[in-house]
């Protein structure tokens, strides 16, 4: 048996019936048979059949006739999710001291093993928009951590967007890069190119809708999948030359998607492969560091609240560039006088004013009184620390009722319309938030008694507390 | 061999030039070192024959040398007082301009703050991590301690 595996193409062609061949302990039987490449190609049904609808990019390898079906992955062929640690066991015998892995290993082709199986080692994920997308982004870095065990994710995002990564723990570099920029300065484009090739990824996810010139930018990190969502128009033309696998978005703006924005990229990350089966998506996470929280009591303090003794309300209007809102919902703030209002509702829990500049300070004073506590939060760190310690949140469509649900704070979020909300608070009555709409589809003209109405949600835990 | 110079001794070139009769009009004209020396031409006299001048001790200075002259004792000048300046300014022996150089790591790259925010983040998935042991330490001691009433 051993001298016919040897000899395998003078062979091969007398051996028409695969089964027959009793090669069990063999792990690639059709590799045996030169005729099997014909045999897939022409059976279509099977992999229109199994492999989910979306058409292959034929440019991309014309050889890549797709899995084998013949193919019988056997015990030289680990199975299930990677290992978490990628390095092969040592060999302490090696005469070369510093060359430690086991004889057979071969480094040259280390990565293609990686491919075979699917591995992702380093994955570097381009976030465009703001600190509501990229915190929208959290469940997905989650998944990919579970998906890939090992995996050292790294994120590029701009200025504003890379502070929320202060609040995730899974995350090992985050640069700031501003991807929606349409004319990057060269050298910071070309210092960005070259640091991202320079980290030798795996995996680059990007969820700024790729046109030719972002395709280009993420096929220059020479990762080997690069997976990026693509204009829904014919901007994506020429895109998918330089991706590996596209994601074509609902509309032009992914952040109407809502919550969950990236349904299709975490459904392609979390797909069922081989033995390992499909990957649940968990609900939005943070964690604060101790440091952080020390910082934001000291704030709060000086404010005038207590520890577990106030109200969060967040979503007052101002021009400024630190208001967290969603891209997808520009009409999702209120004046102070409407704030003003709804806090006049609480009893016995004090309202904590977050404004996003310094200059609102006076206006909030002016109208809500000069003892009203105040505190100058820009970055979605503090602003999470500053929730997790409070009762509840009063918000409109800003970071803050995300962070909220993601501490399991109480909270009410006001939007300017149903359809709004339902989008980005989903299963609302679960996450213990209370979602008040508009009536008319502008934020402006809300039922501020609706919203007094729902406040005793805050008295509940406020009891409990 | 003889010296000649324009002066037969010390201290006498006033005196001459008093003694003679200025045909010029510059009466004023005074040598500031008189007896200084500033030709001296050194020749060998041989009777009937013409001198021989061996050694000439005045440098005729080009423009050019000249203003290298000049060049090279601006730049001593602006030297001595940059360092003789400086030699009891405070900066200078200050810890400011003395430290070593660098942030003690050996190399010389200062931007450090994303390696602070990704240590912070190493940190706060340590810190994540004890909290998910203890609460699972917990949960078995109350498990136990129910086990065990």
């Amino acid at each position: 048996m051993a001298a016919t595996s040897l000899l395998p193409k003078s062979l091969s062609p007398f051996l028409t019936n695969p089964p027959s061949f009793p090669a069990t302990h063999f792990i690639k039987v059709s590799f045996l048979n030169p005729v099997n490449h014909l045999y897939c190609s022409k059976r279509p049904n099977i992999h229109t059949l199994v492999v989910h609808a979306k058409k292959k990019n034929p440019w991309l390898d014309p050889f890549d006739d797709g899995d084998d079906p013949d193919m019988e992955y056997g015990s030289l062929f680990a199975d299930g999710k990677q290992e978490e640690d990628p390095r092969p066991p040592d060999n302490p015998n090696n005469p070369y001291g510093f060359l430690k892995f086991p004889k057979g290993f071969t480094v040259e082709i280390a990565s293609l093993a990686l491919k075979v199986r699917g591995d992702v080692r380093r994955c570097c994920c381009v976030v465009s928009g703001g600190v509501y997308e990229n915190l929208l982004f959290f469940p997905v870095i989650q998944l990919l951590k579970d998906r890939y065990p090992g995996v050292l994710i790294d994120v590029v995002a701009s200025p504003r967007g890379k502070q929320t990564y202060e609040l995730n723990k899974n995350v090992r570099w985050a640069d700031a890069y501003d991807p929606d920029d349409h004319f990057p300065e060269p050298a910071e484009y070309t210092d960005m190119v070259g640091l991202l090739k320079s980290r030798y990824y795996d995996m680059v996810l990007s969820t700024k809708l790729a046109g030719l010139g972002h395709g280009v930018f993420l096929f220059m990190t020479t990762a080997r999948d690069r997976v990026s969502y693509v204009y829904p128009n014919v901007n994506a033309a020429g895109a998918g030359l330089f991706l590996s696998e596209t994601f074509v978005p609902d509309s032009m703006n992914l952040s109407d998607g809502g919550y969950n924005m990236y349904h299709q990229m975490s459904d392609w990350l979390g797909r069922p492969f081989r033995s390992v089966p499909r990957q649940p998506i968990l609900p939005l996470k943070v964690s604060i560091s101790r440091k952080l929280k020390e910082v934001v009591e000291g704030k709060y303090r000086n404010a005038g609240a207590e520890k577990g003794k106030y109200v969060v309300i967040h979503g007052i209007k101002s021009d400024s560039k630190a208001s967290m809102q969603s891209k997808g919902d520009t009409d999702s703030l209120l004046p102070i006088h409407v704030w003003a209002e709804i806090a006049n509702g609480l009893r016995g829990i004090k309202p904590v004013f977050v404004i996003p500049h310094e200059k609102e300070r006076e206006d909030v004073q002016e109208i809500v009184g000069e003892d009203a506590s105040i505190v100058f939060i820009t970055t979605p760190g503090q602003l999470a620390a500053l929730i997790n310690d409070s009762v509840g949140v009063i918000a409109t469509n800003t970071a803050a009722i995300q962070l909220a649900n993601a501490r399991e704070k109480p909270s009410i979020a006001l939007f300017c319309s149903e359809e709004k909300g339902k989008l980005f608070v989903p299963s609302a009555q679960e996450k213990n938030s209370v979602v008040v709409s508009s009536k008319t589809g502008k934020l402006i003209d809300i039922d501020i008694q609706a919203v007094k109405n729902a406040l005793p949600i805050f008295d509940v835990s406020f009891a409990l507390v | 061999m003889r010296q000649c110079s324009s002066s037969s001794g010390l201290f006498s070139g006033w005196q001459q030039i008093g003694e003679r009769k200025s045909k010029r009009g510059c009466l004023s004209k005074a040598n500031a070192l008189p007896d200084w020396p500033l030709m001296a031409v050194l020749v060998e006299h041989m009777e009937g024959q013409r001198d021989y001048v061996i050694h000439k001790s005045i440098w005729h200075l080009s423009d050019n040398a000249i203003k290298d002259v000049y060049t090279l004792y601006i730049m001593f000048t602006c030297w001595g007082c940059l360092v003789f300046g400086s030699m009891k300014d405070p900066y200078y022996d200050s810890e400011q301009y003395r430290k070593d150089g660098g942030d003690g790591t050996g190399h010389w790259v200062y931007e450090k703050q994303e390696d602070i925010e990704e240590s912070a983040r190493a940190e706060l998935w340590r810190e994540e991590l004890i909290e998910e042991i203890e609460q699972k330490v917990g949960g078995l001691r109350e498990l136990e301690e129910a086990s065990k009433k």
